[in-house]
């Protein structure tokens, strides 16, 4: 009985060493918050634009400005927005460790989850706070359609990443810019794509019936008509139970390329039913949906071969973006996504207006004539605006899946058969 | 090998017999804490997990130090917390609060004038509101109006029908939607041609003030609709059905029928309020959020007038006999069907009602404003508040809507302006606190008189606490 | 006709969806037998089964995508089964311990202990979502799902082809299915349950243990849903928020069938499975929720009480 005690006794004693040697990777983490039990203080990432700002904050005392990031930071696709908000959060540090700028640079996140309803709020959040001089986003074109008046009037000025949405650069909002082409350049492109690239002479086109999927599908189609392509539409609207049966109506359309214009989660499933009904032809999605997790949840079987169409340019392996992607890849803890190069290029046009300006502290108007103005080679592509806000002369990309890995295959509007 | 497993288990067997300590329930208590403070070192943990590594969460707040700093807190409470019983504390803390319980029979308390002064002096404080503390940041000015005001504003139109008829509503966001888009087609943006536009097929185009008695009257209408064949129902298969109206009415809407709704593109642009009475003109601005925070509080004193008389009136009687023993009640001769649709009328009214003001604030609408979760979470307003009790359900409604908006973005003397908890966790805190709530408070933050004396009876095992659901025996197995 | 020269395929789809649909709902119609209580954390409750699942797949088939075959495949599948059940019946027993039996003794309103199930239900998936991540999970495959035989109709042949994973899902709710019958109808833990749904207080009076009976009716709801969960993944995604619309479903299912009446909840699932099939091959997949309720309706004006469900009591 005695050695029993005994026993159990080391037991704990050995669990209670062994717990805390193995203390997982929170020690860079904690930080800033050794309190332990109270250590909510700021959101996950947060983490490390604090930690930046105090290793060169140390040094001097600067004033701190602040770049707002409004996007879907949690809610269903949150990784769309997570993917910005690390992309910035780079270009803020690598601008505070630079150390040539006048002042601090920190970051405001305002979460709008997607969601229109909340768009108003968030924007608000940065709005009110007289450090943010100016915002990367919103991300998604219902919470920017709900908040580009009220960044207009504040004249904060707000350069999206990823909000495509045709409409929003035509409404009158002086102060909105956006890196990426708009989808009524993307849909021609991809239907050019197909109807050239793929040579398809028939075409189906699936939606998830969200605001994004309808507005790309719209486009696609149209184009596909012009391009002489016979097209078939369907809707499978987001979060539906079992894809089998539009999977079946892809399969035996005869149809040589689909188009699912819809988010990630959702094209993966769709992607297993489309395998399972034993589809053979081309599939082809959109920027929603090339991001890593879309192989995650269709399984690498099921989703070699997709395609996508996408505005975004991909860090991938090109040794011009290694330090971009090394650096994100520090920061972030896992590998840039989607948009995430467009979200550092947004910061990074912002930051270079403030470079030029020179002075501690701009004003929101100077920001927003600067960035009306700004020639700035970024990542992705030299990024100049129309006098609406849409980027000047941008390219859509192709990617495949090729042994589990998206993958660039280039410029669309550079392939041959197109543009000619 | 076997030898020796037996002779253990006939070890454990002689020292449980011995010593059964553990069945002591001060270690109860300790294993209780103790889980709790496990649960909550994962829940305030700023780390997210990962689908790389699915122990990371676990690594990273148990098996580390912060796991031994929050057991040992834990241990502390506990070795507190049992001083403290064994002190008999609790009885001398509990005779310390009788002042304060004896203050509710007090007369002052009770007297009508009291209840007046009370509610007149809320109606200040929230009318002076924008102008104090943080309230003055647009940011909350603009939740207090776009959330706090139009979800008080449903949630005391759903109390009508949960709280006084004791009609379950799962699908209450429906007319909410409804009312939201007969705002959009008054003001012209919708229904959209075949190109999309909308300013080239302006059927009407109104002042949005006349969307509210347009919204009221058809959304009394669907009500009607919906609630004449299915109010015979049970209340949870009257649940089920509601629930899948408001499934309907969102799929329509994205469905975009003849264009009339713009399928998931929605409605934009829509028009805010304005008049020009008398030579007077005032315009609501998006860039203010004030003006509708003003209005949405008229609306609601209005409707809290309206409401209060109601409540008392004999409709008011009749909605409480029927809530609590239909079939007693339409004995006695009250007319149970008509009563019921009125509810639902005045429900679903209160709703679009609310579905207009949301609408002129976020000038831009699209089904997936509507989602059924927020059916769902109106209702959790209302019990949460108190269901049946006016001031309970504003309270809750406000407190609820208020309380992630806050968690989200604090102004700048709490906790230095920085999320007080990541944006992606705010939903896990609400689930946790209605949670809590309802398993320590289920009569809701401040009950209505009847329904507190429902419950203690209840508790007490005089009576049902509740004869909503209707009576379930029977309906049961096979 | 659509669906004529499809109607093997239909019915097939039908019936996959509605076995899943059936196994959910036969948790929310024995919760609510006993308790009168739509248990809306039991779309949780198969969550979590899902996850358990994806656990065990992941710990033994890992995420390199080499897929077993032989024993392997076979064993592979039934553990992460197993550990699907069981973490479905662990969190619905907790759930009923912690959140729903104080309520209990308290005798709390039935919409209280809703508000609480609607309360858990948000805490409980946010929980995973911060455990396990917030998109979805990579859900190893454990066999090779391979062609098993071609139903009959027209059209090319791989929609109409049945793959052994389909097989696996028909098959395993069908074997629970009837398992839980004989449970409920030739135990004396199943004459408990259905006495106590009868009438609670004179089960009690009869020596019939209710908190107990309670229990175990959580854990069989649980470790159905759970298995549910599994199955589901597989065929479909696994998420945190996976369990909301499914969870609509399958108490639209139980309501269908009868609530509170477990063969009604078998039926009401495959039926309603067979509706969704049928009703998007006629009008088209975003109309198919609005069949769904519209049946659900008809049925119900009808029946108030569902297919197989009693009028009795007083105010049904």
């Amino acid at each position: 009985m005695r050695t029993i005690n005994r026993v159990r006794a080391g037991a704990v004693v050995v669990a209670g060493v062994l717990a805390l040697s193995a203390c997982a990777g929170s020690s860079s983490k904690a930080g800033g918050s050794s309190g332990g039990s109270s250590s909510t203080s700021s959101a996950a990432g947060s983490s490390s634009a604090s930690s930046s700002s105090s290793s060169s904050g140390s040094n001097s005392g600067k004033p701190t400005l602040e770049i707002g990031v409004q996007g879907p930071l949690s809610g269903d696709n949150q990784a769309l927005g997570l993917n910005i908000e690390w992309g910035v959060k780079l270009a803020i540090k690598q601008a505070n460790d630079k150390g040539d700028l006048p002042f601090q640079l920190a970051i405001k996140e305002a979460d709008d989850q997607g969601d229109q309803s909340k768009g108003a709020d968030a924007a608000n959040l940065l709005i009110q706070d007289q450090k943010v001089i100016g915002s990367v986003g919103p991300a998604f074109s219902g919470p920017t359609a709900a908040s580009g008046k009220l960044y207009s009037d504040a004249g904060l000025v707000a350069v999206s990443p990823s909000a495509t949405r045709p409409s929003l650069t035509s409404s009158g909002y002086k102060t909105f810019y956006r890196v990426v082409a708009n989808d009524s350049v993307q849909g021609p492109a991809a239907a050019d794509y197909m109807a050239k690239v793929l040579k398809a002479t028939k075409a189906f086109v699936v939606d998830d019936k969200s605001q994004y999927g309808t507005g790309l599908s719209t486009a696609i189609v149209a184009q596909l008509k012009k391009d002489g392509v016979q097209v078939e539409t369907d809707s499978a609207p987001a979060k539906t139970q079992d894809y089998s049966q539009i999977a079946s109506k892809v399969a035996s359309s005869g149809a040589q390329a689909m188009y699912y214009a819809g988010y990630y989660s959702d094209a993966g499933v769709f992607a297993k039913a489309l395998k399972s009904a034993g589809y053979t032809g081309k599939m082809i999605s959109g920027d929603g949906s090339k991001d890593p997790n879309f192989i995650t949840t269709a399984g690498a079987d099921a989703a070699e071969g997709w395609q996508f169409s996408c505005p975004c340019l991909d860090a991938g392996k090109d040794p011009k973006y290694a330090d971009f992607a090394s650096g994100y890849k520090a920061l972030a803890n896992a590998d840039p996504g989607t948009y995430s190069i467009e979200g550092y290029d947004a910061a990074n046009v912002i930051i270079s207006v403030l470079k030029g300006l020179g002075t501690a502290t701009p004003t929101r108007q100077q920001v927003a004539d600067g960035v009306a103005k700004v020639d700035y080679q970024g990542l992705s592509k030299e990024i100049k605006f129309t006098p609406t806000g849409d980027i000047a002369g941008s390219s859509i990309y192709a990617y495949e899946i090729k042994s589990g890995v998206i993958s660039l295959i280039g410029d669309i509007s550079k392939m041959p058969g197109i543009g000619s | 090998m076997t030898t020796s497993i037996l002779e253990l288990s006939e070890q454990v067997r002689k020292l449980r017999k011995h010593s059964a300590w553990y069945k002591n329930p001060i270690y109860g208590r300790l294993a209780v804490i103790e889980a709790l403070v496990l649960v909550l070192s994962i829940l305030t943990n700023e780390t997210q997990g990962s689908p790389r590594d699915y122990t990371l969460l676990f690594k990273d707040s148990w098996f580390c130090v912060r796991g031994v700093q929050f057991l040992v807190g834990g241990l502390i409470i506990w070795v507190l917390a049992e001083i403290w019983r064994a002190r008999g504390l609790t009885k001398i803390a509990a005779q310390a609060a009788q002042p304060v319980r004896n203050l509710r029979g007090n007369p002052v308390l009770t007297n009508p004038w009291t209840k007046r002064a009370v509610l007149l002096l809320v109606t200040v404080i929230a009318v002076l509101l924008p102008l104090m503390g943080m309230f003055t940041l647009p940011y909350f000015q603009s939740v207090l109006a776009g959330q706090v005001g139009v979800y008080v504003l449903a949630a005391l139109g759903l109390n009508v029908v949960v709280g006084w008829a004791g009609l379950l509503d799962l699908g209450y966001i429906a007319f909410f939607a409804i009312g939201a888009y007969t705002t959009a087609i008054l003001s012209g943006k919708l229904p959209v041609g075949d190109d999309g536009n909308p300013e080239l097929h302006p059927p009407i185009h109104l002042n949005l003030f006349f969307a509210f008695p347009a919204a009221v009257v058809l959304t009394m209408i669907a009500g009607l609709i919906l609630g004449a064949p299915t109010l015979r129902l049970r209340g949870d298969y009257l649940a089920i059905v509601t629930l899948g109206f408001h499934e309907i009415v969102l799929n329509v809407a994205n469905n975009d029928p003849k264009g009339l709704t713009n399928g998931s593109l929605g409605a934009t642009g829509i028009s805010t309020f304005r008049f020009n009475l008398f030579g007077v003109h005032y315009d609501w601005r998006t860039n203010d959020s004030k003006p509708y925070w003003y209005l949405a509080i008229g609306i609601i004193i209005l409707v809290v007038f309206a409401f209060r008389r109601l409540e008392h009136s004999k409709v008011g009687r009749s909605w409480t006999a029927i809530r609590e023993d239909e079939v007693a009640a339409a004995a006695s001769g009250v007319p149970t069907v008509k009563y019921k649709l009125m509810a639902f009328a005045i429900g679903a009214s209160t709703s679009g009602f609310a579905g207009v003001l949301a609408t002129a604030k976020i000038t831009a609408i699209t089904p997936q404003n509507f989602p059924l979760t927020l059916s769902i979470f109106v209702l959790a307003y209302v019990i949460f508040g108190g269901m049946g009790s006016l001031t309970g359900v504003i309270v809750g409604a406000s407190l609820m809507t208020f309380l992630p908006a806050f968690l989200q973005g604090p102004p700048s003397w709490f906790n230095d302006g920085r999320p007080v908890v990541d944006p992606k966790d705010v939903p896990m805190w609400i689930g946790a606190v209605l949670l809590v709530m309802m398993i320590f408070r289920p009569q809701g933050l401040i009950p209505s008189k009847r329904r507190a004396q429902e419950l203690s009876q209840a508790e007490h095992g005089v009576g049902e606490a509740d004869a909503m659901t209707g009576v379930a025996e029977g309906v049961g197995g096979q | 006709m659509y669906i004529t020269q499809h109607f093997w395929e239909l019915l097939f789809q039908g019936i996959r969806l509605g076995s899943l649909y059936a196994l959910i709902a036969i948790g929310y119609t024995m919760v609510y037998g006993v308790l009168q209580l739509i248990n809306f954390a039991h779309s949780e409750v198969f969550m979590s089964g899902a996850l358990g699942g994806v656990f065990m797949l992941t710990a033994l088939v890992g995420n390199k995508g080499k897929v077993p075959s032989g024993f392997a495949a076979f064993e592979y599948t039934a553990l992460a089964l197993v550990a699907g059940a069981a973490v479905g019946a662990l969190v619905a027993y907790s759930l009923e311990r912690v959140a729903y039996r104080p309520l209990r003794i308290r005798h709390a309103p039935k919409l209280v202990y809703l508000i609480t199930a609607i309360g858990a239900s948000i805490f409980l998936y946010n929980v995973a979502g911060k455990l396990f991540g917030r998109n979805n999970l990579q859900v190893p495959e454990s066999f090779h799902s391979g062609k098993v035989f071609v139903l009959p109709g027209s059209g090319a042949a791989g929609p109409r082809t049945v793959k052994s994973l389909d097989l696996l899902i028909i098959l395993a709710a069908v074997a629970m299915m009837i398992a839980l019958d004989l449970v409920i109808n030739r135990t004396k833990l199943g004459a408990g349950i259905r006495a106590v749904a009868q009438d609670t207080e004179t089960a009690q009076l009869m020596g019939v243990d209710v908190n107990k009976v309670i229990s175990r009716t959580f854990l069989i709801g649980g470790l159905l849903g759970g298995i549910g969960g599994v199955l589901y993944g597989m065929f479909h995604a696994v998420t945190y928020t996976m369990g909301f619309v499914p969870g609509i479903k399958a108490f639209t299912a139980a309501v269908l069938g009868g609530i509170g009446n477990v063969r009604g909840a078998m039926l009401g699932g495959l039926l309603l499975g067979i509706v969704e099939s049928f009703g998007q091959a006629q009008f088209h997949l975003q109309w198919v929720d609005v069949v769904a309720f519209v049946v659900l309706v008809g049925v119900l004006l009808i029946r108030p009480t569902g297919i197989l469900g009693e009028r009795t009591g007083r105010t049904a």
